[in-house]
């Protein structure tokens, strides 16, 4: 007898759930066109904002959709096109992956919009073979500076005063670092390319057309070779250890154990409440000009906008909102960065900010084409393997070891 | 064999509630709790179906309906008891190792990598569209899409720079008085003898927009960019369908179908590529290409002297562990015991991190106590040495654990009787201890070694497979296969290459496989002894 009546209760306990799903799903679809955005959590809030201040004005609706930033470029390959965001935050060395893989639609600013960004901010964001494309409107920028305990030692004006200053500051006493800038086991290219810079290296060189150029590898450049022998003096002196890492750098300069230390804006808020008297300014000059990478954030629109019907409105949304000064300094704001726009960064007031920013003077944007991902662990490995202390390998012979490598691995 | 023979006298008691909680689960409180999980199983199906529809995965849909209406059919049945306890198992088994080494053996004979996960049309359409490119003297415009007075979609057009206001159809540009046309900040409003098209009535026209040219002059036409913007932009490359090229308009070059997923001219490549089937394209990259094969062996022979070095002194030390604190009448037993369990208790992620710092030679805590100055993580068999000991590290209270329960399960008279016939404890414990517990825990010991053959975390965590050796591009000194794998899948060329590494993890399957295999034969004979 039970067995009879039981199909029936299941048939009807399935019937019913169907149903709430089926209302619940017809319930989201009445309120017309909507653009999903992948933003991460700490601008979770300054995005929603934005785009509901948008889409009151344009009689659509948003959805902000949280993301972890680290997971937004490769899950945008993998991600079901009915889940799918229609535009994205991202750094601007995606770029080329995102544009290589097909999955980010080209965008036009208006000659007068693209007037108030740097050019190297749009630069950093367009790619493209053949036809370079702009896939990416700025919102803003960081680099990292030399931060300089005021309090212990004087601000140097050029490398060997920094050299002297340094190497005097370790000798004081033991433990004290001369330069803290991390490294670790797993190197760290990003944080010693001030230093690389400076030497003479560079990491693609630029073809004909203007665009970088992956066979054109400058990693152990004649320049930087001719120099090399500089980093096996600061190797000797201790100048720069690689057995330094994010945390050692960081406590030493806290502890006044390191009166040097290179980082970037996202420790303005650490380098505030310290207390410590403190300057932040770009590397002095070596043989070359020691700048930093520059590093871009800004949204794109994905490919996913169009499979959606949905493509003008992410446009507008992107090129005709998020390029305004307003919208940028908003975002900055939430970011703790300085806004790509120039007419936002006029109005814009950090003073910790503004020194990274100055420190960043005539930085190189980091390479946006998908073969930088075979640069980072082998020219921050060179660092380590040359600047590891007592049997350390040599600067010159490493260099050329990882460019070898590299080319090996670009193919 | 196992640990429950030595607990005879609760015997007893236990029978008694068995059959108990059976009887009581198989009366109307028994259907109600099926009827329960069922009507869960089937809703999750409802609603797993209704996601399936929409998206329209037909095929899936169709398993869905088979599995579940076979589910219920099963449960409901009367004579299908063992298929009743099978079914739980059989569907994870096909969830969670099936679907993957499916997916793994198809994504193997592919190119899926960075440039090549679209279908070929979305490629086509994306080359098309990325080859676009403003011409000389090319005008940006605001716009706004109307209806003319015939209600035929138009483009209202005003130049960003001039101000000159058109009319912008299929056909052509045609000019408008400048003071027909009125605008605001978020663009064109009104336009006399033209009604503009406004909110859902636009947003519907999405598709319809950026199919829409405006021609001007030669390739050249205006295009909508967004909803109220549009730009004059002209082709480079032409596609066409008959023949599956592209041509390059400015000089006449063929871009073809290569076969593997990209349209080439000589050493050029228009991207984006398509995923496609390339045979054992993979496979043969792995035999020909020096820089991935020249290391293989290498890598091959330490992954093999690390999982084996890790199983090894882990399950003597935890035997040497379990044999002492076994003894009868020790004190704090139970402490000892739960603080030689505490690196097991502490997340694997988090240690690894933690004695990543503390075998930094000049800064880490191990050198400064002990006054060493050993490059631990900075020399290429320093590292190796780090790995091993870490992974030792870890693995020694899994198998303390094994080994007491295997050590407890021994008779008591077994060893009496060795001792009553004169044995000295070494040969107790060659001769019937260690037989015994080797029985019980081999199968653990192959299945150890099979694990930490592909322990990515323990390498990866601590060394990130480094550090890197000069005549080496890809494999670090301390990398094992999986994580070389990873290296090749994520490091390499134009990005990530999926195809590459799948092909690699088949490989180092079929090695796994062998090695397991081989050994579970051996552990039969072992059995035979007893």
């Amino acid at each position: 007898m039970k067995m009879k009546r039981t199909p029936a209760l299941l048939a009807l306990v399935a019937v019913a759930i169907l149903a709430a799903v089926a209302g619940s799903v017809k319930s989201a679809v009445a309120a017309g066109p909507t653009i999903t955005i992948w933003a991460d959590q700490d601008r979770k809030t300054a995005v929603t904002q934005l785009a509901n201040t948008w889409a009151a004005a344009r009689g659509a609706s948003v959805n902000v959709v949280v993301h972890d930033f680290g997971k937004i470029r490769d899950d945008l390959g993998t991600v079901a096109a009915a889940d799918a965001p229609d535009v994205i935050m991202g750094a601007h060395d995606w770029t080329g992956q995102l544009a290589a893989n097909g999955l980010v639609q080209p965008i036009v600013l208006s000659a007068a919009t693209k007037a108030q960004f740097p050019a190297y901010t749009t630069n950093a964001f367009s790619y493209g073979t053949a036809v370079k494309k702009l896939y990416g409107v700025p919102t803003q920028i960081e680099n990292i500076g030399l931060v300089v305990n005021t309090a212990l030692v004087k601000v140097p004006t050029t490398f060997a005063m920094l050299e002297k200053e340094a190497l005097a500051f370790k000798k004081k006493k033991a433990g004290n670092l001369a330069i803290a800038v991390q490294q670790g086991t797993n190197g760290d290219a990003y944080h010693m390319y001030p230093f690389f810079s400076g030497l003479g290296g560079y990491v693609f060189g630029f073809n004909k057309a203007g665009n970088l150029d992956p066979s054109d590898i400058g990693v152990a450049s004649k320049a930087f070779l001719r120099n090399a022998k500089l980093v096996d003096k600061w190797n000797k002196e201790g100048l720069i250890n690689s057995k330094v890492d994010s945390s050692t750098a960081q406590n030493a300069f806290l502890k006044k154990q390191a009166a040097f230390w290179i980082t970037g804006p996202w420790n303005s808020d650490t380098l505030k409440k310290s207390g410590l008297k403190f300057k932040i300014i770009q590397v002095p000059k070596i043989a070359f000009p020691s700048v930093p990478f520059l590093g871009v954030q800004g949204f794109l629109v994905t490919k996913y906008a169009a499979t959606h019907g949905v493509e003008s409105l992410a446009q507008d949304f992107v090129a005709n909102y998020i390029s305004t000064p307003a919208a940028q300094a908003a975002l900055a704001n939430a970011s703790g960065r300085w806004p790509a726009n120039s007419k936002a960064g006029a109005s814009f007031s950090d003073p910790v900010l503004a020194q990274f920013g100055k420190a960043g003077k005539g930085g190189v944007p980091m390479p946006n084409i998908p073969q930088m991902g075979s640069v980072w662990t082998d020219l921050g490995q060179a660092w380590v393997r040359s600047t590891k202390g007592a049997g350390a390998a040599k600067a010159a012979a490493s260099f050329t070891a990882a460019a070898r490598a590299i080319a090996d691995k670009i193919g | 064999m196992s640990a429950n023979t030595a607990g005879l006298p609760d015997e007893a008691p236990r029978g008694a509630i068995v059959p108990r909680v059976l009887a009581f689960f198989s009366g109307s409180v028994g259907v109600a709790v099926k009827v329960a999980l069922l009507a869960m199983s089937n809703a999750l199906a409802a609603w797993a179906a209704y996601v399936l529809i929409d998206r329209g995965h037909w095929i899936a849909l169709g398993i869905l309906v088979a599995t579940t209406a076979g589910i219920d059919a099963l449960y409901f049945g009367r004579h299908t008891l063992p298929a009743k306890f099978l079914l739980p198992g059989v569907l994870f088994l096909v969830c969670f190792q099936i679907v993957p080494i499916v997916y793994t053996i198809d994504v193997a004979f592919t190119n899926y990598s960075t440039g090549h996960i679209l279908k070929k049309s979305s490629a086509i359409s994306q080359i098309e569209l990325t080859s676009l490119q403003p011409p000389a003297n090319g005008k940006q415009y605001f716009m706004a899409p109307a209806h003319d007075s015939g209600g035929d979609l138009v483009l209202v057009l005003k130049d960003q720079v001039s101000g000159a206001t058109f009319i912008g159809t299929e056909k052509g540009l045609t000019p408008l008085p400048k003071s027909d046309v009125t605008a605001n900040a978020l663009g064109i409003t009104a336009a006399k003898g033209y009604s503009i098209i406004k909110g859902n009535e636009l947003f519907a026209l999405d598709q319809t927009l950026h199919a829409f040219h405006v021609p001007t002059t030669g390739q050249s036409s205006i295009t909508p960019q967004t909803i109220s913007t549009a730009v004059e932009l002209e082709p480079t490359l032409r596609y066409d369908s008959k023949t599956d090229t592209f041509t390059r308009i400015s000089d006449g070059v063929v871009f073809r179908d290569n076969g593997k997923g990209s349209f080439v001219h000589g050493d050029q490549e228009l991207e984006p590529g398509w995923k496609t089937t390339i045979g054992f394209h993979n496979f043969g990259t792995i035999l020909a290409s020096k820089a991935l094969r020249g290391p293989f062996f290498r890598i091959f022979i330490w992954t093999i002297v690390f999982a084996a070095s890790t199983v090894f002194l882990s399950f003597f030390m935890g035997l040497f562990l379990a044999i002492v604190l076994n003894k009868k009448g020790l004190r704090f037993q139970r402490f000892y015991r739960s603080l030689i369990l505490i690196p097991w208790a502490v997340p694997g992620f988090l240690s690894l991190l933690v004695w990543q710092g503390l075998l930094n030679d000049d800064f880490g805590v191990v050198n400064r106590i002990f006054h060493l100055s050993i490059p631990w993580l900075f020399d290429a068999n320093w590292a190796k040495v780090s790995c091993i000991l870490v992974s030792f590290w870890l693995t020694v209270p899994y198998f303390f654990l094994v080994s007491m329960g295997a050590l407890q399960s021994i008779p008591e008279e077994l060893n009496e009787a060795a001792h009553v016939d004169g044995g000295a404890a070494t040969q107790i414990f060659r001769r019937i201890t260690l037989p015994l517990v080797l029985i019980a825990t081999s199968p653990l010991l192959i299945a150890s070694f099979a694990f930490n053959f592909n322990n990515f975390n323990n390498i990866y965590l601590l060394t990130q497979g480094g550090p890197t050796q000069t005549n080496q591009p890809i494999a670090g000194a301390t990398d094992i296969l999986i994580s070389y794998t990873y290296k090749l899948a994520i490091a390499t060329g134009k990005g990530q290459d999926y195809g590459l590494a799948s092909a690699v993890s088949i490989i180092i399957f079929l090695i796994v496989a062998t090695i397991s295999g081989v050994s579970f034969s051996r552990t039969k004979a072992l059995e035979n002894i007893n």
